[in-house]
């Protein structure tokens, strides 16, 4: 049967669902909220590339897919495009934002100090195959038995998503940019007047041109695919590019969304939100450059890789894969999985069309040679 | 009789981590690379159970060298106590059973990211350094297939281009870490991110150093005294980092490789990047008894090897 047959095609994709969703089993509220709860990176990576802050909602999305994280996304950004926009939230600010995780590369120690927070960087990546087995192991010092004896971190008493053992408060880590600026390695920021956000150019609501508004390049690296940016990023690191990075800072924390009531003016918070954000500088001759990303949710990678592309898409004659057009549109995730999967559609029409034209070559080709 | 009786107890790791076979291929290839000095051996790199990336190729080596009567120092940018050398460290100790240290002078083998340590290096002594980028060509000629065929000519053209259009646009020369040296008068080699203060180190040194990149599969050697010359021209010189008027803010030496350390004032201090060194100077200030090694550079900056630094 063809797969586009005319007749029955619409059966044909009713059933090819249902195939799916027996295949992957059912999925109930107790389903989605474990994902939510126990993915919380993967939740973080839907709702960053989605650009909706919906834990909930991404668990969702993660659970009725199966696990397609294009899949994921889409849905997400579909959902996204039915809610109405009722306010701007007031810029995130660091000094009030509650900061888990503050590294910076260039210096052993900065003011306010390196805060390691929750990582997995310097873990001993052992798989725990006693989990499978369902029995605790015995630590003995010195021999290895089982995975679980390379690991010596104790074990947590903490409920997931419960921090009792680590006080969060609202910390002013000065940045590390600040000293840079004060010891004239970095250039000053842009004198800014007052700025109202619903001013700011937004890659939602306007087509992206290039070169685009600033705006529009961190609010596409915010939402872009982390694969794609880690591809692209990554060329630039291992020596494409024209960068010498330093990972200035990294944070992870939680930021309040505060927004500004209507009839009263005075500012509160509509809530928490997880955010990640980057900072990388890199040597210009005389001065630093820097480059800066971050995005919805705590992914590492991604806002790494991309505060490397700011830096390289900022440079007079970047490498063709570091120019801003070529980078910001194809890491938009929905776009480039959309399209990549689109092949699948039937192209018998413009295949007949290709099919013609080399048969008429074929033909001319022989007359030639008769 | 059981089939279980008859079978060895089940055993999941080797002795250092890596399998027999693995270890053999990086002896080998360590042995070729030490024969042709400077020369970037390929390697198969298998993964560990830290990051790409992260120091898996020095790892490789290390592990490959260590024997239960060795003794691992393992330093990151010069410290013993920074997160990651701890890190791997302990790994080291845990899958070899080794002793560890933090003396320089002490350690059989040392790996480290991004240091010399300030004291002289002995004939024994194996320094392993991590190496995000084997090759130096990188900057001039990303391409690895057309870097290797540059090698094999011994054109270095590029290179010397590079150095002069440095001096052509900033009258200096721009090279941060990672400051490219000739080997044996042969291959141009990427002496790792070393600071520039450590590059002269190379030159003549009695120890054997192994560089080894895990990630781009590539490990290479600058056996015991070996000539190993940073690129230059003859009139304009390769420099080091200047150390003049910093004073470690802990030991208070001087004429050593210093971190500044941001302070809230807008100010910076200053530290010695070598950790095992600064603990010993503390120790000998408190009255221990404590053995310090010969430095590379004494008091007033001056390099052991009399003229080598212009």
């Amino acid at each position: 049967m063809g797969y586009v047959a005319a007749r029955g095609g619409e059966q044909a994709i009713q059933q090819a669902e249902q195939l799916f969703q027996q295949l992957n089993g059912p999925i109930d509220a107790a389903f989605v909220r474990a994902v939510e709860q126990f993915m919380p990176y993967l939740v973080d990576r839907v709702m960053g590339e989605g650009s909706l802050y919906a834990p909930e909602l991404a668990a969702l999305a993660l659970a009725q897919t199966g696990g397609d994280l294009y899949e994921a996304v889409l849905l997400l950004r579909a959902y996204r495009s039915t809610q109405p926009r009722l306010a701007y939230a007031e810029p995130i600010d660091d000094a009030t934002t509650l900061t888990l995780r503050r590294i910076s590369a260039a210096f052993k120690d900065i003011p306010g100090g390196q805060i390691l927070g929750p990582t997995l960087d310097y873990s001993h990546r052992i798989l725990r195959t006693d989990v499978l087995d369902e029995r605790p192991t015995t630590k003995d010092e010195g021999r290895i038995t089982s995975p679980a004896d390379l690991d010596d971190v104790p074990e947590s008493q903490d409920q997931p998503g419960q921090l009792a053992s680590f006080v969060l408060r609202p910390s002013s880590l000065p940045p590390v940019a600040g000293w840079l600026r004060l010891n004239g390695l970095l250039a000053d920021l842009p004198e800014q007047g007052p700025l109202s956000p619903a001013d700011l150019p937004d890659v939602t609501r306007d087509p992206i041109r290039f070169p685009s508004p600033r705006a529009h390049r961190l609010q596409s690296l915010a939402r872009a695919d982390t694969g794609g940016v880690l591809a692209l990023g990554y060329a630039s690191m291992r020596g494409y590019g024209l960068a010498h990075p330093t990972v200035n800072e990294v944070r992870l924390g939680y930021a309040d969304v505060r927004l500004r009531h209507p009839i009263s003016g005075a500012v509160f918070s509509a809530g928490r939100i997880r955010v990640s954000q980057a900072e990388i500088v890199s040597n210009a001759a005389d001065q630093l450059e820097l480059g800066f990303a971050a995005t919805l949710g705590w992914n590492e990678v991604k806002t790494i890789a991309a505060a490397m592309l700011d830096i390289e898409m900022s440079k007079p004659a970047p490498h063709p894969a570091h120019e801003e057009e070529f980078v910001l549109y194809h890491t938009e995730p929905v776009e480039a999985s959309g399209f990549c999967i689109h092949y699948k559609l039937p192209h018998y029409v413009t295949f007949g069309s290709i099919l013609d034209t080399i048969r008429r070559v074929q033909a001319e080709r022989d007359m030639v040679a008769i | 009789m059981t089939l279980a009786d008859l079978a060895h107890p089940r055993q999941d790791y080797s002795y250092a981590f890596l399998d027999e076979f693995a270890k053999r291929e990086l002896r080998r290839r360590m042995l070729k690379a030490i024969a042709i000095p400077g020369y970037q051996v390929p390697y198969a790199s298998r993964e560990l159970p830290i990051a790409r990336g992260w120091g898996t190729g020095g790892l490789q080596v290390t592990l490959s060298l260590v024997g239960p009567r060795d003794t691992v120092k393992v330093i990151d940018q010069g410290a013993d106590d920074s997160v990651n050398a701890a890190n791997l460290r302990r790994f080291i100790a845990r899958v070899a059973g080794v002793a560890t240290t933090t003396d320089t002078l002490e350690a059989t083998i040392i790996q480290s990211r991004h240091r010399f340590p300030e004291e002289r290096l002995r004939e024994s002594q194996v320094l392993v350094l991590q190496v995000p980028y084997p090759e130096p060509l990188m900057a001039v000629q990303p391409s690895l297939t057309l870097a290797r065929k540059m090698h094999a000519d011994a054109d270095y053209a590029l290179m010397w281009l590079d150095l002069y259009e440095q001096l052509v646009r900033h009258n200096t020369f721009t090279g941060g870490a990672n400051y490219p040296v000739i080997v044996h008068q042969r291959y141009l080699m990427a002496s790792s991110p070393i600071p520039r203060w450590d590059t002269p180190m190379f030159h003549q040194a009695a120890h054997l150093t192994l560089l080894s990149a895990g990630r781009e599969k590539r490990l290479y050697a600058v056996p015991p005294y070996t000539d190993v010359r940073p690129i230059e021209f003859s009139d304009v010189y390769f420099q080091i980092e200047d150390q003049t008027g910093r004073v470690c803010a802990q030991t208070g030496a001087v004429s050593k490789f210093m971190n500044e350390v941001p302070q809230p004032d807008g100010s910076a201090r200053y530290y010695l990047s070598d950790t095992g060194y600064a603990e010993k100077l503390l120790r000998r200030a408190r009255g221990e008894p404590v053995e310090i090694g010969e430095t590379y550079y004494d008091e007033a900056g001056q390099f052991y090897h009399d003229g080598f630094l212009k």
